[in-house]
């Protein structure tokens, strides 16, 4: 009862609160309603079909029925969507924070003339929805002859996350004292050693940060994928899943085994590294 | 002269270091935006290698001939009013509530969050199955509680498809905005609230005159986010309706899609494209230049 012996107590306060106690009760109801879909697709995965349509749908499975997963890898092409969703993470993510990190130096860093027009360019991009412009996205892609290729993909992924990564890190970089950029200058370093030696360094926390929400924003993105990758060898999870539910919409277990296996990958990412993802959202968004 | 290439050097390092970043960003954001306005006053099927010059009648034509644009646009709208509001109130409620001092705090915050990191695709076919008219959890529900007469064809009744797919949504989006509410309420000063307590403040009194001055930022944030992102709906609508029944939940973005990659009719599409970035820049533009003078004096 630790856990309670404190709580319930306003700032300031030596009483238990009955408001706070009411609040408490609803937002675990509350949290029961948001995890019933998940519990759902985990009960219908493990069912037969002729269970689904024949048992009431809140039964938990009586027989488990695993082999849904493994019809659903095979019949879903898992192996190869999977393999391109980690061939275009692998090489986006890290890349484009690098690039990242290189411009948001040189923005804060390096006295240039341009600068302030520049970082308004970028701030301008953290705004602009591709979704909006999928046809002209294509165009260009079309126009390099990238379609249905890897470079293809990752171009425009890059081109959409280098925006907000730029203007996160700038912030961070301009909060770094003179001093410890201007002292190396002094004793002849380039920029360049400044940026790798100095500023990548002590920029890791920020850098793992926006690593894991690029990580699971690249696993999950659908709509650019979906003009640019459009032989299914090419495809990627969100793509495959698509496929699957329109076309065994009714093998509803293997369904959503599919579907549990799409998520599962950016599910696990999120609930080890959950604190990073707070530190990402909100260190460009609420800066104080 | 050496005078001069000291002082250049420096610079051209800083260029340098920018134009990974920068050639990427030009090329494969900026150019596209540019692309299709000048794609709007042409016609290009997406094969042929050129495009002719039309001027304005693919604005014409989806003003006064396309049957599906004004209840795209208009669906659109409600779409994004009903974004800005619903979910961040429960959000809002949310963060407030995990504010406070009750237990098991940071359980309730992994539960609200994570249908944020699932796919929309994958919340689409999530929801799509409760959906399921006839093996699906609501009507399931419904039938079980005796309420035979509300089962409905969710997303097959063009009266209620589009509100169901919004639900899909405000369950997938609470959690981002309460996440940024929660940020916002650790800038709250501790110190502010606990003087107005003693000053014999309500919980009312707190929240009105401490709490809520000092969201402020914080609310204009997530104010803009969410109706930029619903402006980009479009994974989920693709993955539970397509656009349907009968285009009742077609949305701008989408209908901008299937008009140029799936009917190859690019000029309309394009003219949709714009009319959605141009709605998407006068909201943006007042904020962008909002964080940029924010950003200039927290220097």
């Amino acid at each position: 009862m630790t856990l309670f012996s404190q709580a319930f107590r306003p700032v300031g306060s030596a009483k238990v609160d009955p408001v706070l106690i009411a609040l408490w009760v609803s937002l675990i109801l509350l949290a029961l309603i948001w995890i019933t879909p998940f519990v759902f697709i985990v009960f219908t995965a493990l069912k037969s079909n002729a269970t689904v349509m024949g048992a009431s749908a809140f039964m938990p499975p009586t027989e488990l029925a695993f082999e849904n997963f493994a019809a659903a890898w095979w019949r879903g092409n898992f192996s190869t969507t999977a393999f391109n969703g980690v061939v275009i993470t692998v090489i986006k993510v890290p890349l484009g924070l690098f690039i990242s990190a290189m411009a948001a130096y040189a923005l804060a860093k390096v006295p240039m003339r341009m600068n302030k027009a520049l970082f308004a360019l970028f701030l301008f991009g953290t705004m602009l929805p591709f979704q909006v412009m999928l046809a002209p996205i294509f165009r260009q892609v079309n126009a390099f002859g990238l379609i249905n290729t890897y470079p293809g993909i990752i171009l425009p992924y890059l081109a959409f996350g280098i925006p907000y990564q730029v203007f996160i890190l700038y912030c961070f970089f301009s909060a770094v004292p003179k001093e410890l950029s201007e002292a190396a200058r002094i004793d002849g370093a380039s920029h360049f050693t400044i940026f790798r030696r100095i500023f990548l360094p002590i920029s890791l926390p920020v850098l793992s940060a926006l690593l894991i929400l690029d990580f699971v924003a690249t696993w999950n993105e659908f709509a650019m994928a979906l003009v640019i990758l459009q032989d299914p060898k090419m495809w990627t999870l969100p793509l495959g899943l698509m496929s699957f539910q329109s076309q065994f919409s009714s093998d509803y277990g293997e369904l959503n085994a599919a579907t549990i296996m799409t998520v599962l990958p950016a599910a696990i990412v999120y609930l080890m590294f959950q604190r990073y993802f707070v530190a990402g959202l909100t260190s460009g968004a609420v800066k104080e | 002269m050496p005078q001069a290439s000291q002082s250049a050097r420096p610079e051209r390092q800083g260029y340098v270091l920018l134009a990974p970043a920068l050639i990427v960003y030009l090329l494969f954001a900026v150019y596209p935006m540019i692309d299709v306005v000048r794609m709007s006053f042409s016609s290009w099927n997406g094969l042929s290698p050129g495009a002719n010059f039309v001027g304005l009648a693919n604005y014409r034509a989806i003003f006064t001939q396309d049957p599906v644009f004004w209840g795209a646009l208009r669906n659109t709208i409600w779409w994004t009013a009903l974004a800005v509001t619903l979910p961040n109130l429960v959000s809002f409620g949310l963060a407030l509530a995990l504010n406070q001092n009750i237990p098991g705090k940071s359980g309730l915050r992994v539960v609200f969050y994570l249908p944020v990191i699932i796919a929309s695709i994958a919340v689409a076919t999530i929801w799509k199955w409760m959906y399921d008219p006839f093996f699906g959890l609501f009507n399931n529900l419904l039938m079980q509680f005796g309420l035979d007469g509300w089962i409905l064809d969710w997303l097959g009744d063009r009266k209620v498809a589009l509100w169901s797919v919004f639900v899909a949504h405000l369950w997938q989006s609470v959690g981002f905005s309460m996440v940024l509410f929660l940020a916002g309420l650790q800038g709250v000063s501790a110190t502010l609230v606990e003087a107005a307590r003693i000053d014999g403040a309500g919980r009312w009194g707190v929240f009105r005159y401490v709490t809520l001055p000092a969201l402020k930022p914080t609310l204009m944030v997530v104010f803009v986010l969410s109706l930029i992102n619903s402006l980009k709906a479009f994974d989920i609508v693709y993955g539970m309706t397509g656009g349907g029944p009968a285009q009742s939940t077609q949305m701008l973005a989408m209908w901008a899609y299937t008009q140029s990659m799936q009917l190859g009719v690019f000029g309309r599409g394009a003219a949709v494209s714009v009319v959605l970035l141009l709605i998407t820049l006068v909201i943006v533009l007042p904020y962008i230049r909002w964080m940029f003078r924010r950003e200039e004096m927290s220097r």
